[in-house]
């Protein structure tokens, strides 16, 4: 049996007739750019994440770019965040000309709020924490750190469509919070895209401004801004996900849930907390036989995957920081042994136990 | 009623009321059926970033405009602004580009880091050649013509200067696709010539596009970086970049339009000059410049008129859209106030913005709603 780490095309079928039919009325329309889908996007997207605004942009990368130029962090600023994320965290802070700090994260791949004060200096202007693989960060604590300090808090929430905690959805918690919608994302589009949520109605104005030339009627810019809109094409399929992706989020985490309890006695897996739900944009296990078992799972046709291998801060981008191996424990050690197994919205109940039994045939030491 | 900062709904819903419109897009995907098919088989292969289609995209464009390597990124915007990155530019710079220009111009350099600075236009709208010598200081990096409505810039003279100075030069070739000047097409001249792809462009797709040619294989392996968030492969950054990408379903989209270009292009020409033709004998009316050796592929159609804004509301009531590219020059933007311009630093500019406006000569037009525009025209002046 072989089984893919992701399905695109399997999800797709599913929507086949509802996003071709989006694409043929848009072209007919010939109204590609910030028009009545995005809007509807948006409206849906806030409702979800309940929050008052939601801003659509070119991609992920840039909803945190924008969120923290729009709060006017630059040259001079710090801003904290993990460095197990994807390198669009750190990336977008770095574009700003602020300086990139990280700060070690915990047994729950997350930000430790411990450890924050260490990394919180006179120049410190924001946190953000990274909600990794749909699991929200441990905001209750981030934000009264962040509070004790006055920084701002923008949630890296890419992976975390759909998620909460303690009642409260990834998205809600910073002054803003930036997801993707990139194609192997929980909700995706056919192509790049972003969103951006806040509940600071100046903020939403000022965001809606940044992302189109900075542009406030067609005539005049208020201030210089950029070019990040998400495609009325590609709001429109988001549109249709944002109908299942409850669904397809549940089935994300029957599937995690069915692996955790068939795998936790061989491997370390996680477990959500209570009140938690995490919404597994990535199901990771650890073992110190990680490339081992990737290996024998792929002669076995199961695709996995390392997300990620190397820390952002000993990456070559972030040799100007100065940090070096051993800055950050915990998350090396995690990079050194975390595997991602196949999950998805469409993955079959025989596939996940195809994976199981996969695993348990691996003769671990 | 929309949302706080999105006046595009407004517009769209104005410009639905005209009977001879300026956008152009319903009829030109009134039948999409055959890029529909192809992206049926995008999502079966699921390539939407970076796919197929953009390699396919970028070697077309280059044997189209005769470079050596072209990028495909989020929109025209990012091609700028990427291509000054990849030549260094940034903090305590300044590049030298023209008051009369789309905002994008402008905030590509400022997004940058850099400060932009003016130089007033010639005879023919763009930046003119001999007031740039006096733009430069010690500061200056770069030079970014605009090669306005399609009409290339006098890049055999720029080049002269820059060369001179030891400065970069970046193409604003957003208008100009296909465009050419002493032989030279726009965007090859320059370290990079920058494009858009936006829906209202010439070559264009569904949704927000563009891309850049250049000859330096330096400029394309940065750029190959910068647009990708710096990655080297799946696990290794080399630098923190950026996210800006062409789709590859937008790719797909720009390759089935490829194949019209050419002849998109000969049209929007043949109602340009139809409409010169016939507006010629209206005193009030300056006809677009017509520099020699010069093929310009009318993006707009831009004429300067006498009385002007009352021009564009007499033709808006008659249902013929009439627009201004655009009424307020860069350097009197209210974004541009912390620099310290002011009326009358660039009066050429100034007397364009307050003068131009623009007429259809998509290839949708047809000669009997040209010459109803030039009837209306000539009726208003005889009022």
């Amino acid at each position: 049996m072989q089984v893919k780490f992701v399905d695109l095309g399997r999800q797709y079928s599913e929507l086949r007739e509802d996003i071709l039919t989006s694409f043929d009325s848009i072209s007919k329309s010939g109204w590609f750019v910030l028009g009545p889908n995005l809007e509807e996007f948006e409206e849906h997207f806030a409702a979800l994440c309940h929050v008052k605004h939601a801003i659509g942009v070119a991609n992920g990368s840039d909803a945190l770019l924008l969120s923290l130029l729009a709060l006017g962090i630059g040259p001079g600023d710090e801003v904290i965040t993990a460095p197990n994320s994807f390198v669009a965290s750190a990336g977008s802070i770095a574009r700003t000309g602020a300086r990139v700090v990280f700060s070690d994260v915990g047994d729950d791949m997350n930000l430790d709020p411990k450890k924050l004060a260490d990394a919180i200096t006179d120049r410190t202007k924001a946190i953000m924490p990274v909600h990794l693989t749909g699991r929200v960060a441990q905001m209750e604590e981030i934000g009264n750190i962040a509070r004790q300090n006055h920084l701002k808090i923008i949630e890296d929430a890419a992976q975390a469509v759909g998620a909460s905690r303690n009642g409260r959805m990834a998205g809600e918690f910073g002054i803003a919070a930036g997801f993707s919608l990139h194609p192997l994302k929980n909700l995706f589009v056919h192509g790049d895209g972003g969103v951006i949520t806040t509940s600071d109605g100046s903020l939403a104005d000022s965001l809606r401004v940044y992302r189109n030339h900075g542009l406030k009627n067609r005539d005049e810019t208020a201030f210089w801004g950029i070019n990040s809109r998400l495609d009325e094409i590609q709001a429109a399929i988001a549109v249709h996900k944002l109908k299942v992706l409850e669904q397809w989020n549940r089935r994300h985490r029957e599937i995690a849930c069915c692996y955790t309890e068939e795998l936790k006695d061989i491997v370390t897996t996680f477990e959500d907390d209570p009140g938690e739900v995490c919404v597994y944009h990535r199901y990771m296990i650890r073992t110190s036989q990680r490339n081992e078992l990737q290996k024998h799972l792929e002669e076995r046709g199961v695709e996995t995957k390392v997300n990620y291998p190397i820390p952002l801060h000993l990456q070559e981008a972030a040799r100007d920081l100065g940090y070096g191996v051993g800055s950050f424990p915990v998350c090396e050690q995690l990079a050194e042994t975390i595997l991602s197994l196949p999950v998805h919205s469409h993955l079959t109940d025989d596939e996940v136990n195809y994976v199981i039994q996969s695993i348990k045939s691996f003769p671990f030491d | 009623m929309s949302a706080a900062g999105n006046f595009l709904p407004d517009q769209y819903d104005r410009d639905q009321h005209m009977s001879i419109n300026h956008n152009y897009l319903v009829e030109q995907f009134s039948d999409s059926s055959e890029i529909l098919r192809k992206i049926g088989d995008l999502v079966t292969r699921c390539d939407y970033t970076l796919g197929r289609e953009v390699d396919e995209f970028e070697e077309r464009i280059c044997k189209l405009v005769g470079s050596k390597f072209a990028v495909g990124v989020g929109s025209g915007t990012d091609a700028l602004f990427l291509s000054l990155k990849a030549l260094g530019i940034g903090e305590g710079d300044e590049v030298i580009t023209t008051p009369y220009t789309f905002y994008a111009t402008v905030g590509a350099i400022v997004t940058a880091g850099a400060k932009p600075i003016f130089a007033d236009v010639g005879s023919d709208y763009n930046i003119d050649p001999g007031r740039i010598e006096e733009a430069i200081s010690d500061r200056t990096k770069a030079v970014l013509p605009v090669h306005w409505a399609g009409l290339p810039c006098d890049m055999t003279r720029i080049a002269n200067i820059a060369r001179k100075h030891g400065l970069s030069i970046v193409e604003d070739s957003c208008h100009a696709i296909l465009a050419h000047r002493d032989g030279n097409f726009a965007g090859r001249v320059g370290d990079t010539g920058c494009f858009s792809l936006h829906p209202l462009k010439n070559l264009n797709v569904w949704g927000d596009g563009g891309f850049l040619v250049t000859d330096s294989k330096n400029i394309y392996e940065k750029m190959l970086l910068l647009r990708n968030h710096g990655l080297v492969d799946r696990d290794h950054c080399s630098v923190f970049a950026y996210n800006s990408r062409l789709d590859t379903l937008q790719a797909i989209v720009a390759n089935h339009l490829l194949n019209k270009l050419e002849n998109l292009t000969d049209t929007r020409i043949a109602h340009a000059n139809y409409f010169d033709e016939k507006l010629a004998s209206i005193d009030e009316i300056t006809l677009p410049p017509h520099p020699e050796n010069v093929k310009q592929v009318y993006h707009l159609y831009v004429i300067r008129a006498k009385r002007r804004n009352e021009l564009q509301e007499f033709l808006q009531q008659q249902r013929i859209d009439a627009k201004i590219h655009y009424p307020v020059p860069m350097h009197l933007q209210p974004a541009s106030v912390k620099f310290g311009y002011s009326p009358g630093d660039f009066p050429n500019s100034e007397a364009v913005c307050d003068s131009v406006i623009s007429l259809p000569v998509h290839e949708f037009v047809t000669h009997e709603q040209q010459n109803l525009v030039v009837k209306k025209i000539k009726e208003f002046y005889a009022s």
